[in-house]
């Protein structure tokens, strides 16, 4: 099967004042359909930059992403929007809702982006599945400064998936959380990459986040210098993947 | 304060280029245009000086006399005679035309210039005469009296050099060469003549009662001797004038007059000025607020490195201490250029002779003071707000919370300062009844201004309507936007408000002014047409007889216009044929018996019809009796038949209206110098063409009562004009308010929009959602702005009402509220400009990275 997602020897420079600074330097990845894979590395390794040009969200000094079959790093910046609407689903670690929208708006805004020609039971249907997914159904008219961090994080997640994206991106989806609501969520990601096949890539510093993936690459210093393989596991023990990281010294 | 800290105040505005220069140029058109305002206050001062100088020269007494009976050569002599009089200098002032034939074919009359006969060896005596080319008529009238000084103004415009004859057009009875007079000289400007639109012909006196067919004079100025009291020579000259009525008035009452006329154009601007200057205020208020939000973790981070809350406060308050010095030295320089245009425009409207902007030190300093202090006021509640800033909450919480909302209730403490300030200011005194005025039309606007945080969400629910019917989205999101900081945008919207309802206000007033105008002219012309002449018309001149014997004209009636004296004062009087009001249907009668009755009453003997301002001044009814003084100790005692609720426009108001067999038998008046025209009714253009033509070949210029009424709204229009374009001045500050607003809207947003566009929104939707978050923010300040405007102008004109005055039907200007409407939201989308360009440009990395 071909890769969803597939990234070829990217970098990404930033001059910042005199300096420049690479943030990346070559790195290569592939995502398969239905993949969860947790991007991990330290803080400054480039890990978040990663994620914006798989995303689309940023441009590479040089090398290829390549999303469902379109080189993303060769469209315009109006193709690259109309991909992302299209194929991608993104969560941020500062939830990014629309304050006075409800939770109801908030999850349909992609769609209302997007101008869907679905009727409107389906996109109500679509909806209802979402937040279902989430565990939000009884808060669907509240506004985001009447919900919890972790339940704010949860619209966030539903947002993402209701357009069916061909790939979730999710950058530190857990910072701002507590255990208990971070464990949610990353329950919330599995249980729709298991049960629907979502294709997730999941960036975060965190070990026991990035467990929940079937594989993980760890990043420093610009480069990918690991991959582990975890499989798909139920349980989610951070275990075996907190002893490769030691074995790798991180 | 710690001397680091006015540094870091300096660097906070440099640090927001655009948006402390959106400021200080706010506060430069608001102090700009107080400024305009005193200057030009300053220069008409200078210029009634200046006015009365030229006008009376070094004369200490005027005697007038009225219009239609003059001054005697008897009375001339009286007055040269009279003790303590050093010079007595008599002139004749009458309209007349150049070059024109009576009888020599329906051509074009010319404009009309003003021929004034002079004693040019006495008048040299009481006043200079600047002479652009040539000699003066006192050096030239040794080698006879057929000499004539023209304007320049004149001379420029109808091709006139020294040396040039020419042909002044007299009284029938005079002979055709008593009218020609060489030009020996050029005036530099009009002399001592006062609305000739700089069209002047100056000979000496003997030549123009040549001309004219006429003895004595209109006037005497009079310049006493060294030392001499000017009240004491004016006992003796009452005793002693007693073949005539006469007016005596000096500099002072002059002065007095000309101010008059410009009370009303200076108190408007003045109005417009001071609402400028408000909604300035509103723009330090909320951009000072604005920039708390945006720098609350800095202000935290200052509070935790141990600044006091009083150092917090003044660190703000130097930044609007800042602003207000850098905006009120521009506001100088902008309002030098706006004053001079206000001056150009005044020129154009009073007699008043203005010439450039008056640069006053103490204007120049009022200016800047106030504009100073209605800058630290605004930023007074901003500055004490910051100093409560707690820093836990404000290292930690989004900067809104920590802040808490703007206090709108402290924009009244603005108002009262404003308010205040313009009261002290007002050209007409602090105890003017307009000045008091002013303030009710003042506070309206405020309460709607603070009725805004309640009204602005369901408007803007309506407002986002239309655009919600095509950019659905947009309009979401935009409300959302809006109503993230209700003060603020109450305050930004309160702005545009009290700009545009200064427009709409301004087009009530005017549509009243015009209609009161319109109702007036068609309630009292008996006519069609107005044919007016310059000189008086026998009623049994042949050329009557044609006129009315043409076919289309159906009726002819004969206007004659003077004055009469009754009670010490001078009034507007106009001879007529009531019958003729009667069968037109014209004036209505409000007290006395039937308008049958009344009219016809006033062709068969001594009884008067009082226009209703007069008889409520003199306290006259129908049935009273009003002694007129004829001179020589002779009066006539005429009986009121009715009162009128409006009369004929004399010189200073309304005439009392006599009939001719009254106005021939006690004053004299033996001539029309109007006739109001019925044309039959279906007249072809060709047969109405045909009677002004007839008329023109006598020397009377037709006016249809259409352009009457046009050159009345041209006037009009010439008037508010002016006080629409300061009225704009304020709609533009409430603009750059708009950009502020939206800016900071951008920017406390600017991860949401970064989202936006992750989410697959392109640039050029995050560039409409700006724009309609400007376009309902506009439909809102014009929806209320118009409201409010309504109300005020209502309330103005209702003020402006005397007790003389009937009563009235609001009319809504719909043409002005309309332009007003579309303006108020065009502003607000060309202040969105910029914001949405910063929108839709954000980078989304950098945007998704912002805190």
């Amino acid at each position: 099967m071909a890769p969803i997602l597939e990234a070829r020897d990217l970098t990404k420079r930033y001059a910042i004042g005199p300096q420049v600074v690479d943030a990346l330097r070559g790195v290569s990845l592939s995502v398969d359909p239905g993949e969860f894979v947790a991007i991990m590395g330290p803080s400054g390794s480039g890990k978040s930059t990663l994620l914006h040009l798989l995303g689309g969200l940023d441009r590479p000094t040089s090398g290829e992403v390549v999303l469902d079959g379109i080189p993303i790093h060769r469209l315009s910046d109006d193709e690259a929007t109309r991909l992302r609407r299209e194929k991608t689903g993104f969560v941020f670690q500062a939830f990014n809702l629309i304050p006075l929208l409800t939770v109801y708006e908030n999850v349909a805004l992609p769609l209302t982006i997007a101008g869907t020609s679905l009727r409107r039971r389906d996109v109500a249907e679509r909806i209802a599945a979402v937040i279902e997914l989430v565990d939000l159904a009884d808060r669907l008219r509240a506004r985001p400064d009447q919900l919890s961090a972790g339940e704010q994080q949860r619209v966030a997640v539903a947002r993402a998936l209701v357009t069916r994206p061909a790939i979730l991106l999710a950058d530190e989806p857990t910072g701002n959380l507590d255990y208990a609501s971070g464990s949610e969520l990353l329950g919330a990601l599995w249980r729709s990459c298991e049960e629907e096949g979502q294709t997730i890539v999941l960036v975060t510093h965190d070990a026991k986040a990035a467990a929940y993936a079937d594989r993980v690459c760890v990043v420093e210093d610009g480069r990918i210098v690991d991959e582990i393989l975890l499989g798909r596991r139920a349980d989610h023990s951070a275990a075996p993947l907190i002893g490769r990281l030691a074995e790798l010294g991180l | 304060m710690m001397p680091g800290l006015v540094g870091y105040a300096v660097r906070s505005l440099v640090a927001r280029p655009l948006r402390s220069a959106l400021t200080a140029v706010g506060i430069a058109l608001g102090v700009g245009t107080l400024y305009a305002t005193l200057a030009t206050n300053a220069s008409i001062e200078t210029g009634v000086e200046r006015t009365v100088d030229a006008i009376l020269g070094r004369a200490e007494i005027r005697i007038a006399g009225l219009r239609g009976i003059g001054l005697s050569e008897a009375t001339l002599a009286v007055v040269a005679s009279t003790d303590g009089v050093a010079v007595a200098a008599p002139a004749i002032e009458q309209r007349t035309y150049l070059g024109v034939s009576v009888g020599a074919g329906g051509v074009e009359l010319p404009a009309s210039v003003t021929l004034l006969g002079i004693d040019p060896q006495r008048d040299r005596l009481v006043r200079d005469w600047p002479i652009a080319a040539g000699t003066d008529l006192a050096s030239a009238v040794g080698s006879g009296d057929a000499v004539a000084l023209v304007s320049a103004e004149l001379a420029a415009a109808d091709g006139l050099r020294v040396g040039d004859t020419i042909a002044v057009l007299g009284a029938p009875e005079a002979p055709p060469e008593a009218g020609r007079v060489r030009i020996v000289g050029v005036l530099a400007g009009p002399g001592p003549v006062v609305d000739a639109f700089g069209r002047v012909v100056v000979v000496p006196i003997d030549r123009a009662r040549a001309i004219l067919g006429r003895s004595g004079a209109d006037r005497v100025d009079v310049v006493l001797g060294q030392g001499v009291d000017p009240a004491v020579v004016r006992r003796r000259l009452a005793d002693r004038l007693t073949a005539e009525p006469y007016v005596v008035s000096s500099p002072a009452d002059l002065a007095e007059g000309l101010q008059a006329s410009t009370a009303d154009l200076r108190a408007m601007t003045a109005l417009v000025a001071a609402l400028a200057l408000f909604v300035a205020a509103f723009l330090i208020f909320n951009t000072l607020s604005m920039t708390l939000v945006e720098r609350v973790r800095e202000l935290g981070l200052l509070r935790a490195a141990g600044a006091s809350r009083r150092q917090i406060g003044r660190l703000v308050f130097v930044q609007a201490v800042g602003l207000g010095l850098v905006g009120s030295a521009l506001g100088l320089a902008w309002g030098v250029g706006l004053g001079e245009i206000v001056v150009a425009w005044l020129r154009l409207l009073t007699p008043v002779r203005l010439d450039a902007l008056t640069v006053d030190p103490l204007v120049i300093g009022t200016a800047v003071v106030v504009g100073l202090l209605v800058t630290v006021v605004a930023g007074l509640e901003p500055s004490l707000r910051a100093g409560r800033v707690s820093p836990i909450e404000a290292l930690a919480a989004r900067g809104q919370q920590a802040l808490g909302p703007a206090r709108l209730r402290w924009l009244v403490v603005v108002f009262g300062v404003v308010a205040i300030v313009g009261w002290l200011l007002w050209p007409a005194g602090p105890l003017d009844p307009d000045a008091l005025r002013a303030l009710l039309v003042y506070g309206l606007l405020l309460v709607v201004t603070l009725a805004v945080p309640f009204l602005a969400g369901p408007l803007g629910r309506l407002a986002g309507l239309p655009f919600a019917l095509a950019v659905r989205l947009e309009e979401r999101l935009a409300r959302v936007a809006l109503l993230r900081d209700r003060s603020r945008t109450a305050v930004t919207v309160g702005a545009l408000v009290v700009g545009l309802a200064m427009i709409v206000a301004l087009g009530v007033v005017a549509a009243e002014a015009r209609r009161a105008a319109a109702a007036w002219i068609e309630g009292v012309v008996p006519g069609d047409l107005v044919l007016t002449s310059v000189r008086p018309v026998a009623l049994d001149e042949p050329a009557v007889e044609e006129l009315r014997a043409l076919p289309a004209v159906a009726r002819l009636s004969p206007i004659a216009s003077f004055d009469v004296a009754a009670f010490g004062y001078r009034l507007d009087a106009a001879a007529v044929v009531g019958s003729d009001f009667l069968a037109d249907g014209r004036l209505r009668v409000v007290a006395g018996p039937d308008r049958a009755e009344a009219l016809p009453a006033i062709d068969t003997g001594p009884v008067v019809l009082v226009p209703r301002a007069v008889a409520d001044r003199l306290g006259l009814r129908p049935g009273s009796e009003l002694p007129v003084g004829l001179g020589s100790g002779r009066s006539v005692v005429l009986r009121v038949a009715a009162i009128v609720e409006r009369s004929l426009p004399g010189r200073a108001g309304e005439a009392i209206l006599v009939g001719w067999s009254t106005a021939r038998a006690e004053f004299g008046i033996e001539g029309a110098d109007a006739f109001a025209v019925r044309l039959v009714p279906g007249v072809t253009e060709a047969d109405r063409a045909a009677v002004e033509r007839t008329a023109r070949e006598v020397a009377l210029e037709p006016s249809s009562i259409e352009r009457v009424h046009g050159a009345i709204a041209d006037a009009l229009d010439r008037v508010f004009g002016l006080f629409d374009g300061l009225a704009v001045v304020a709609v533009v500050v409430a603009g750059l308010g708009i950009v502020n607003t939206l800016a900071m809207s951008v920017f406390e947003r600017t991860r949401e929009l970064g989202i936006l566009r992750a989410l697959g929104m392109t640039r050029r939707r995050l560039w409409r959602t700006v724009l309609v978050e400007a376009g309902i923010l506009g439909l809102v300040g014009s929806l209320l702005g118009v409201a409010a405007g309504l109300a005020a102008g209502f309330l103005m004109v209702e003020l402006a009402r005397g007790p003389g005055d009937g009563g009235w039907a609001p009319a809504v200007p719909w043409l002005v509220v309309v332009l007003a409407g579309c303006f108020g939201v065009l502003v607000a989308v060309l202040a969105a400009a910029y914001p949405a360009r910063l929108a839709s440009r954000t980078s989304i990395v950098a945007a998704l990275a912002h805190e």
